[in-house]
């Protein structure tokens, strides 16, 4: 027969539970950390000078207060002193930030990436310069405890190794390990599907906390997804799953970046809506698929057609989604912000035909909340998990 | 739950011209509904009915499931209901805080309370997730259309309002701050208000609304969950009145 928990791991959990709490919901007083945490009021207290003395939060005086009595401490994240380093591997753009504690973006580096080969050393480098610009302008007293990168690709739950997706180039690559080595930190950076962090950072931070079945459909190039399904990312037995976009919805229809046809990212990718509309090669990206959209706006009928078939593709993929996971929430990141919102008229009636009724009726669709940013927070919020889950272990681990 | 709005059979004149018959329309909170129909249709005539801008000729007035006498703009306000026009009712010579307190300012003894004004501001900005605008103390002149629109819902929300009617709010915008107002709608509602939404743009009905009551001369065609329909459904509804099982027959009294 197992014991029951030690009183250090029942301390540990809760110092990573108030952490996580303040980490995510902002400052709180500990009137309502009590309340929340349902723990007594001398437990924490203790906890908060645990994580106090540890430099991850501090206590203030609120600003104002209405009630009578003595006002409760509010314990705010250290944000200024606290940070990861996140990054964000694009089709088009390189993203380097450094996020505090509690989320706050401190500071960010951005780059246009130019399409064509992917080359570990060019983009590892980047990175880690951009990073270290950064880390250069930091104050003595900061601590960086953690980096995380989302990446478009299909990081492996074994050994980390990423598999590229088709639009970066096919290849296996040693993305985290490189990366770590760059930055010469001393710290190990992990890495994740970048549609994946942006479900659970939308989760977490987002329009979907609270929210145990959400899945967020993060438009680059191509398609990618994460799927949260009853509280928990689904990674499969590789760590390769919810590759939505490499759903076929329409056998034989367009090519794919990975060789098949039809798959859902063919479809609704961004080359789906602009060869259509003869502007495939010329311009490229975000800003390309918005001025299709624009175009459809002003009433030019190419284009309105290729947005309008986009949209019932989405609407298609969408509702088998629906279908096999009954989700609250449908997020719509990235790219596929602009194209949901364009031709929401066509991914909804084929919802509404498409879709069982059971399964759509308390369904959501909204566009993410975090934006642009979602991937970004997803790789931040990936860097502090170690430090959410034993915050003092994990400060030791730096600080030596 | 009841409906935080409803309205059961208005009627509406102007002089020999009857321009609501029969009108039922109910709004939820935490959803938004989307009103739509022809021009003519109604759509404006039954939004200023329920701003109690224009007086009823018969039928009844529910607010949050008890009837009520709506007999001028200031009931309405009381009872928590603000519209959005389509101008917009900003004024350009004055900033975004002295706009949203427009006539409903606060005072701290003789003098206005500037601070607690300011802080309010900021905060209903920010519940909205509003990141576009710069500073609170920006002239109106100096914003944009799309920034404007938001400036004129965040007055809307400022005063504890529980319905909020906007008028056409994407008309004149471009698509990126079309989809700015867009998000701003959609949120307004997840955060518990009662939202109606009128516009022509099926795609922003679609993208952004739980309900669809259609009008068609002057008649509720039908109210539906706009999950369970189609964008052919709606325009059927909006220019024939019916489509198949849904809308007016001719037994609700439409000329055949």
């Amino acid at each position: 027969m197992r014991a029951g928990p030690s009183q250090e791991e029942i301390r540990r959990h809760n110092l990573g539970a108030l952490l996580r709490h303040v980490h995510l919901s902002g400052p709180t007083s500990r009137a309502e950390l009590t309340s929340r945490m349902g723990l007594n009021r001398s437990t924490i207290m203790a906890l908060t000078a645990d994580l106090t003395a540890a430099g991850l939060v501090r206590e203030e005086l609120p600003r104002q207060t209405r009630r009578a009595g003595r006002p409760s401490l509010v314990v705010r994240p250290e944000s200024a002193k606290v940070y990861v380093f996140a990054f964000d591997v694009g089709v088009d753009r390189l993203v380097a930030a450094r996020v505090g504690l509690g989320g706050v973006i401190l500071d960010r580096r951005e780059a246009v990436r130019r399409r064509g080969e992917f080359s570990l050393d060019e983009i590892t480098g980047a990175l880690a310069g951009f990073a270290r610009q950064m880390h250069r302008k930091t104050r003595p007293d900061t601590t960086c405890v953690g980096a995380g990168a989302a990446i478009s690709g299909r990081v492996s739950k074994g050994d980390g190794m990423v598999r590229l997706d088709p639009n970066l180039g096919h290849e296996v690559v040693p993305f985290g390990e490189e990366l770590s080595r760059r930055l010469a930190l001393g710290l190990p950076v992990a890495v994740g599907n970048d549609a994946n962090l942006a479900a659970l950072a939308e989760q977490s931070r987002g329009l979907g906390v609270g929210c145990h079945d959400l899945i967020f459909l993060h438009g680059d190039v191509g398609v990618g997804g994460g799927v949260i399904a009853e509280g928990r990312l689904l990674g499969g037995h590789q760590g390769y799953g919810g590759e939505v976009g490499h759903m076929v919805v329409n056998p034989g229809g367009r090519p794919c970046g990975c060789g098949a046809r039809g798959c859902l990212e063919a479809e609704v990718g961004e080359r789906a809506l602009l060869e259509p509309t003869g502007r495939y090669g010329t311009r490229v990206g975000k800003e390309a698929v918005r001025a299709v959209v624009e175009a459809a706006d002003m009433g030019d009928i190419t284009a309105q057609e290729a947005l309008m078939r986009v949209g019932d593709w989405l609407g298609v993929g969408v509702a088998n989604l629906v279908n096999i996971f009954n989700p609250e929430i449908v997020v719509f990141g990235g790219m596929l912000r602009e194209v949901y919102l364009g031709s929401a008229a066509q991914v909804r009636s084929r919802l509404a035909t498409d879709a069982l009724p059971a399964s759509r009726e308390h369904l959501r669709l909204r566009t993410s909340l975090l934006g642009d940013d979602a991937t970004l927070m997803g790789a931040a919020e990936l860097a502090f998990s170690h430090v959410l889950a034993d915050p003092l272990e994990a400060l030791a681990r730096v600080s030596i | 739950m009841a409906p935080v709005l409803e309205l059961r059979g208005i009627d509406k004149s102007f002089g020999p011209v009857q321009v609501l018959h029969d009108v039922n329309f109910s709004a939820q909170a935490g959803e938004v509904t989307a009103l739509v129909g022809d021009n003519g249709a109604g759509k404006s005539t039954l939004v200023k009915c329920a701003g109690g801008i224009y007086p009823i000729d018969a039928g009844q007035f529910y607010f949050d499931g008890k009837p009520v006498q709506v007999n001028g703009p200031r009931d309405a306000a009381e009872l928590g209901i603000e519209i959005v026009y389509q101008d917009l009712a900003l004024c350009d010579n004055l900033d975004i805080v002295q706009n949203m307190f427009l006539g409903r300012e606060r005072k701290r003894g003789l003098v206005l309370d500037e601070d607690s004004m300011e802080k309010l501001a900021e905060e209903t900005l920010a519940s909205l997730s509003v990141r576009t605008v710069k500073s609170i103390r920006q002239l109106v002149s100096s914003l944009s259309g799309g920034q404007r629109q938001t400036v004129a819902i965040a007055k809307a929300v400022l005063w504890n309002s529980k319905v909020v009617i906007l008028d056409e709010p994407t008309a004149a915008l471009g698509v990126a701050q079309t989809s700015q107002v867009l998000e701003l709608v959609r949120r307004l509602a997840d955060n518990g208000l009662a939202v109606v939404l009128i516009s022509h743009n099926m795609n922003d009905v679609f993208a952004v609304s739980d309900r669809i009551a259609a009008l068609y001369l002057g008649r509720m065609a039908a109210q539906v969950k706009t999950a369970d329909v189609t964008h052919a459904q709606v325009v059927e509804l909006i220019t024939s009145g019916r489509s198949g099982e849904l809308g007016l027959h001719n037994g609700s009294g439409v000329a055949s």
